[in-house]
């Protein structure tokens, strides 16, 4: 049994397990940061840490994507990155015995795997996916 | 010195006897012989008594003569010349009848003149008054077509006077008609004056009620305005309490999180938030709820505080139209009563009229009257005329005659020369 937040990203709904997750945050001040590009928005001050925002719909390329106003910030573990999502909605138990694999075609989603939770199919984040896809744009 | 014919007779007489004496007495003294001498003496008688025949005879025949040729010239009308004798140193009777003659010539001569001087004038006359007749002639001619005109006219004068009349006749029914209908116009006003003020009563008491719904419903209207801020103060209310919720499902989701990596002691803490988390959701469904409800009644109230607007705005026509209706019942009022004075009036011009044509009718008549006797006298007038006409005519041939007559005695006269130089 796992506690997993539940939020959007479009239309999709997606898993992340509560271990992975350090904070949400609502609505922080976003700082510029100069040479910043792409799916990086910028910065906020979290308890005195500079933590960097990285837009999660531009980065799965998701478009017409909404956002939500409060972000998510990863535990240390995933370099204390802060995520923007399309919309938060709740902290749910979820039993990860019956995982299933991800759909065919949804490379470069981030999905992990999937898991049915009351007729709805919850995508899990694949959070090393989506470190390395970051590695892959900013790498040097 | 005057010696008459027979004296003159006896002179010669004398003369040629005492000559043959003489003879008788001289001869003898003479060469002659004796018994020459008787025939001689007869010889010398005889040729001294036919030399003083010759010559007496002469002288009385001369004088007679001139007597029978002038009396024979008078006789032809030849008046000029006087009769004149030769100057004789004996004057006897045939200078008498000579005087007697001139006489008888003179009295003729005046005559004559005064005979043509007259015939003359009465020539003038005749012509002048053949002219004044033919003048008059043709006056009487222009009189009687003049009175034919007059009857005719005074025949159509009487058609006139005659659909005057008719027409007149027709005029004062339409005249009672009209007092009559003035007359019902006067009811009708009055009856109208009488509704009008009714109504304008009414219309009084119903713009009273009028303005006392308006005022009600004004005083409703900003009730509603009050309920509406009202219902934005609980808008505000639901937003802060929304605020709270979210705020409080944040917290709920980070106590959560903390609760899950305290790992096992921090169990109870998350079931804590947990139901925090669901009060929070709880929380903002109730003010979502109350949001639905306050947006439907914001609904309804504006939907009321329109359609209270729309009675207002109605009302207020209403009010307008009533005040309009008031208006036009006074106007009306005025108006009626104005109609009924005037109908009034009308009506009794009307009556005076009726009075009036009468009398207009009483003067047709009359006139009428006129008219028929000036008919009657033209065709008299017309009657004389004709007649004066005819005397005219006959007058104008009298006067011809008169003047025929006139140069018929003239041409009589003319035989008379009554001056020398006429005979040229």
């Amino acid at each position: 049994m796992t506690l997993t937040l539940l939020f959007n990203l479009g239309d999709e709904v997606y898993g992340l397990e509560i271990e992975a997750l350090q904070e949400i945050v609502e609505n922080p001040v976003l700082h510029y940061v100069p040479q910043a590009r792409g799916v990086l928005r910028g910065a906020i001050n979290f308890h005195g840490r500079i933590l960097a925002v990285i837009d999660l719909p531009d980065l799965l390329g998701i478009a017409n994507a909404p956002r939500d106003h409060r972000r998510v910030v990863l535990s240390p573990v995933y370099k204390s990155l802060v995520l923007t999502v399309s919309g938060i909605q709740r902290i749910v138990t979820l039993d990860l015995t019956d995982l299933q694999p991800p759909p065919e075609n949804s490379a470069g989603l981030a999905i992990r795997s999937q898991i049915g939770l009351e007729e709805t199919m919850i995508n899990m984040l694949d959070t090393d996916a989506i470190l390395k896809k970051l590695e892959k744009i900013y790498a040097g | 010195m005057r010696v008459e014919i027979s004296y003159k007779f006896i002179i010669g007489f004398l003369i040629v006897i005492v000559s043959g004496v003489v003879v008788n007495l001289v001869i003898p003294y003479s060469a002659v012989p004796v018994e020459f001498q008787q025939t001689l003496a007869i010889a010398c008688a005889l040729v001294i008594g036919l030399i003083f025949g010759v010559a007496f005879s002469r002288v009385f025949t001369a004088n007679f003569r001139r007597l029978t040729s002038a009396g024979e010239r008078i006789s032809l009308g030849d008046l000029s010349e006087d009769i004149t004798l030769r100057q004789s140193s004996f004057p006897d009777e045939t200078e008498d009848l000579a005087k007697a003659m001139n006489l008888i010539q003179e009295s003729l001569r005046t005559l004559v003149g005064n005979i043509r001087g007259i015939a003359f004038k009465v020539a003038g006359s005749a012509q002048t008054l053949s002219g004044t007749a033919q003048e008059v002639s043709a006056s009487s001619l222009q009189v009687a077509s003049t009175a034919d005109q007059i009857s005719k006219g005074a025949e159509t004068q009487a058609e006139m006077v005659e659909q005057s009349n008719r027409l007149f006749k027709e005029v004062a029914m339409s005249i009672n008609l009209v007092a009559s209908s003035a007359k019902r116009v006067a009811e009708s006003a009055h009856q109208t004056v009488e509704t009008a003020n009714s109504g304008s009563e009414l219309a009084g008491s119903s713009l009273n009620s009028i303005r006392h719904v308006l005022a009600e419903a004004e005083s409703s209207g900003q009730q509603m305005v009050n309920f509406v801020a009202q219902l934005q103060k609980i808008d505000k209310f639901v937003e802060v309490i929304n605020g709270i919720a979210q705020k409080t499902n944040l917290l709920a989701l980070n106590a959560t999180i903390e609760a899950a990596r305290a790992g096992e002691y921090g169990h109870g803490f998350a079931v804590v938030a947990e139901e925090i988390r669901k009060l929070a959701d709880s929380t903002t469904i109730s003010a979502e709820e109350i949001s639905g409800l306050v947006a439907a009644i914001r609904k309804e109230g504006q939907q009321v505080q329109s359609s209270m607007d729309q009675v207002i705005r109605e009302m207020e026509d209403g009010r307008e139209a009533v005040d309009h209706t008031n208006q036009a019942f006074t106007a009306i009022t005025q108006n009626a009563v104005g109609t009924r004075t005037k109908a009034n009036s009308i009506a009794e011009l009307a009556e005076q009229q009726i009075a009036r044509a009468e009398m207009i009718n009483q003067a047709i008549d009359e006139i009428d009257k006129v008219v028929s006797d000036n008919a009657a006298a033209t065709e008299q007038v017309s009657a004389a005329t004709q007649e004066q006409s005819a005397s005219m005519e006959e007058l104008a041939q009298s006067a011809k005659d008169l003047s025929i007559m006139s140069e018929t005695l003239l041409e009589i006269v003319k035989q008379f020369k009554l001056v020398k130089q006429e005979q040229g």
